[in-house]
């Protein structure tokens, strides 16, 4: 059974060790269509809608923001039967939020065993460990490796999420002279989480992963984000990036407000570029991206 | 002498203040006209609204109206300042705990933009320093904070983080980044227990898991620890005992006054005092004690009318719900020019409306009070309970406001219209009211007017 999981904050190991296959729910089929209420984010209000297409799988919504807690909300009251509301903490401080986030965790183990999943041996996990530390070795190499061209002013791309649909972003990008060194959104860079390190003797597994989550996660929605400051601060720098093309999903309060401080802290101009439908994700004003690339040479 | 009970504008106010003060009216030290409060602080918005003629509204009026007074006041005496952020009622009771400490909400400058109708900038300014108009007008405290105009800089800054809304953790965040270091606190989204697992009871006739409560009440120990450092004095749990007792003698009158105004046939008081009044349970004006006097005055006030047969309004009003707060209390004036009563109300806060269980370690009791918030869980649990009051208090129409900009709004309006039309069987309305309606009144006057007369057909039916 397929588990569609909407925030990159969710162990997947933990879902396949339980027998399911995670899927990341910017990859789902989504309906571009119909009207979202004024001030509705339309990744949320796409998810919200996922259980209409996708009726039989599981959907992991998490509580990273307003608009996402609500989505699994008007999961719930339409009727979709599937949903599990992650709660994952906004501070990361403290001893509390830990715990908060590892219960969070064992209870996802729950849901995938009322979804018939099973509950995994420690062998079962570490091998799921193993092989998604493989994959993200993989993406990280090619990361490092970066673009092969050199060519176009490098720009950073920073924020939500970024659908298979709205990726000729890019395309945008290197037609007005830019490029993407860094991008940051999700499911980018940001969302690969470094190596996992080596487990203390006699740690559970589940708790050297959920460990690992909770403390790698850089997010915009963390009080206080200064880990995606710290996270975007040593890649800016080592990527040469000339400024920030800020992708913000129209009614994102959290990505949005971040416009002022990000340009303040790293000192580089920052575009705003609204992500207005989940389905079209054209870029509501070229000249605009063409005009900030152009200053930017 | 009494008055017969009814709205008078400014103007009126401040003449009748003139008269009760010659008559020796005995008002308390922050009392006086109204008007002075257009005059000094720019509160042009009085101008335009209609308050109710008791002395008692005329003594909720001026509390409220004079609380940047009081804290600089408190701080020139040496008393340490706190700005409690977006808990509502939480963080203030443990504040008042402590000797030589207020608390108060920079959030409350929402309103600022509203009372000083725009002429305070705060809201360009917001846009200025990072947050525009797709946010909340919350987005004034930002600039509050950084003109330091409307009030003192805290000694300390607590948030809440988490199960908030986007637009205030944005904002919050935001002031951070300009140099106001916040102490963030987590609430976790409130969630149904689930089978077999250990849960308590919440305020309210909730119920959360144990864990949860657990993990605020936690929480809230570091918050204690911060503020008992402020004035190096421990936050016991004697003393907090105290505090939430105090606390609940605020809540209690808030409560009485509730019962009595929206059980009676005809409202004794108008919507905007009640809005008014309903706040000080949540921040006690920056003066616990004396918002308990305030309320209590209401109280006698609403009681002596409705045992004289007195309502402030048309008494065959239709009996109305509001849902959450206005960005122009003027909307509230609306209410009654268009033929409604105020009847029941969930202005974001109930939580802050019942009693902290006393009969709990304090900072349990408290843990589970905060985890009762309505914005903290599904809109399931805050529809329930609307539904509840809107049946005890024989509610026959429904407004569900909507704050511009504000994210929940976007997810919850139209569910709870729908919801609770459906349940209640009666016509619900959704409206949306900026800072200054002024331009949207007709509009506005049109939506409330539309659904009354649904509301009167079915009276008549
Ligand atoms: S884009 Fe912003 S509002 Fe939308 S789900 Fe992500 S964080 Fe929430
Ligand atoms: S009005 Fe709504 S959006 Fe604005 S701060 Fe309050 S809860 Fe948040």
């Amino acid at each position: 059974m397929e588990v569609l999981v909407t925030s990159p904050w969710v162990p997947r190991e933990w879902i396949r060790a339980h027998g399911l296959e995670p899927r990341g729910a910017w990859f789902a089929q989504l309906d571009p269509s119909g009207a979202l209420p004024e001030g509705v984010c339309a990744f949320a209000g796409a998810m919200a809608r996922l259980h209409q297409a996708q009726p039989h799988a599981g959907i992991v919504f998490t509580t990273a923001c307003d608009q996402m807690r609500r989505a699994a909300d008007a999961t719930a009251s339409s009727g979709g039967k599937h949903a599990f509301l992650f709660s994952l903490p906004a501070t990361w401080q403290t001893s509390a939020a830990r715990k908060l986030y590892h219960a969070e965790v064992a209870r996802l183990g729950k849901y995938l065993e009322s979804l018939g999943g099973h509950t995994p041996g420690e062998e079962e996990l570490m091998r799921e460990i193993r092989r998604s530390e493989a994959q993200r070795a993989h993406r990280r190499r090619i990361l490092e490796a970066g673009s092969s061209s050199d060519r176009g002013v490098p720009l950073a791309l920073v924020g939500g999420p970024l659908l298979p649909s709205q990726w000729s972003l890019f395309d945008a990008v290197e037609a007005a002279g830019g490029r993407v060194v860094l991008n940051a959104t999700e499911p980018g860079e940001r969302s690969v989480l470094p190596p996992l390190p080596p487990m203390a003797p006699g740690q559970e597994a589940v708790i050297a992963l959920a460990d690992h989550y909770f403390d790698h996660a850089v997010d915009v929605f963390h009080r206080p984000n200064t880990r995606l400051y710290a996270w975007l601060g040593e890649r800016l720098q080592a990527r040469g990036a000339r400024g920030i093309l800020l992708w913000a999903h129209l009614a994102c309060d959290l990505w949005r407000v971040e416009a002022a401080s990000l340009r303040e802290a790293f000192d580089l101009p920052v575009l705003v570029l609204e992500a207005h439908r989940v389905g079209t994700g054209g870029l509501r004003d070229r000249q605009r991206l063409g005009a900030f690339i152009e200053s930017r040479r | 002498m009494r008055e017969t009970p009814r709205q008078i504008c400014l103007e009126e106010w401040d003449q009748r203040q003139a008269t009760l003060a010659r008559q020796g009216g005995g008002e308390p030290s922050y009392g006086g006209p109204l008007g002075r409060h257009v005059e000094r602080e720019g509160n042009g918005r009085l101008r335009q609204l209609r308050f109710d003629n008791s002395t008692a509204a005329l003594r909720l009026w001026n509390f409220l109206l004079t609380e940047n007074q009081r804290l600089r006041a408190a701080r020139a005496q040496g008393e340490r300042l706190v700005g409690a952020m977006k808990d509502l009622g939480t963080v203030p009771v443990m504040a008042y705990a402590l000797p030589r400490v207020r608390a108060f909400y920079p959030d409350g400058a929402w309103w600022t933009p509203c009372l000083m109708e725009c002429t305070d900038r705060l809201l360009n300014q917001a846009e200025a320093l990072g947050a525009d108009a797709t946010t909340c007008p919350v987005r004034a405290m930002l600039a509050a904070f950084q003109n330091g105009e409307h009030f003192p800089r805290p000694d300390l800054l607590v948030c809440s983080a988490g199960a908030i809304c986007d637009d205030f953790s944005a904002i919050a965040q935001r002031l951070e980044r300009l140099g106001s270091a916040v102490l963030w606190w987590e609430m976790p989204r409130r969630r149904e227990p689930e089978t077999g697992e250990a849960s308590c009871a919440l305020p309210g006739g909730l119920r959360a898991p144990a864990d949860q409560v657990e993990c605020v009440r936690d929480e809230l120990r570091r918050v204690a620890i911060a503020l008992g450092r402020l004035v190096a004095t421990e936050l016991t749990a004697e003393r907090l005992r105290d505090g939430i007792q105090s606390a609940n003698a605020v809540r209690r009158e808030l409560q009485a006054l509730r019962e009595t105004v929206y059980a009676a046939a005809g409202a004794p008081l108008p919507a905007l005092e009640m809005l008014i009044a309903e706040m000080l349970a949540v921040h006690f004006c920056s003066d616990r004690d004396e918002s308990r006097v305030v309320l209590g005055g209401l109280v006698q006030e609403a009681t002596r009318r409705v045992a004289a047969r007195q309502s402030v309004v048309d008494e065959t009003g239709i009996r109305v719900y509001w849902v959450n707060p206005v960005a122009d209390l003027r909307a509230m004036n609306l209410l009654e020019t268009c033929g409604g009563q105020l009847c029941g109300s969930d202005f974001m806060f109930t939580h802050a409306l019942d009693l902290i269980p006393e009969d709990l370690p304090p900072l349990e009791a408290l843990a589970r009070t905060a985890l009762a918030d309505p914005m903290v869980g599904p809109v399931q649990d805050r529809a329930r309970r609307i539904v509840q009051e809107c049946r005890r208090y024989r509610v026959e129409a429904v407004v569900v406001s909507r704050i511009p900009g504000a994210s929940h709004c976007a997810w919850e309006g139209a569910y709870l219209r729908e919801h609770l039309a459906a349940e209640l069987g009666v016509p619900a309305v959704e409206i949306e009211v900026p800072p200054v309606c002024d331009a949207l009144l007709p509009a506005l006057r049109t939506r409330l007017q539309a659904v009354l007369e649904i509301a009167q057909s079915r009276r008549r039916a």
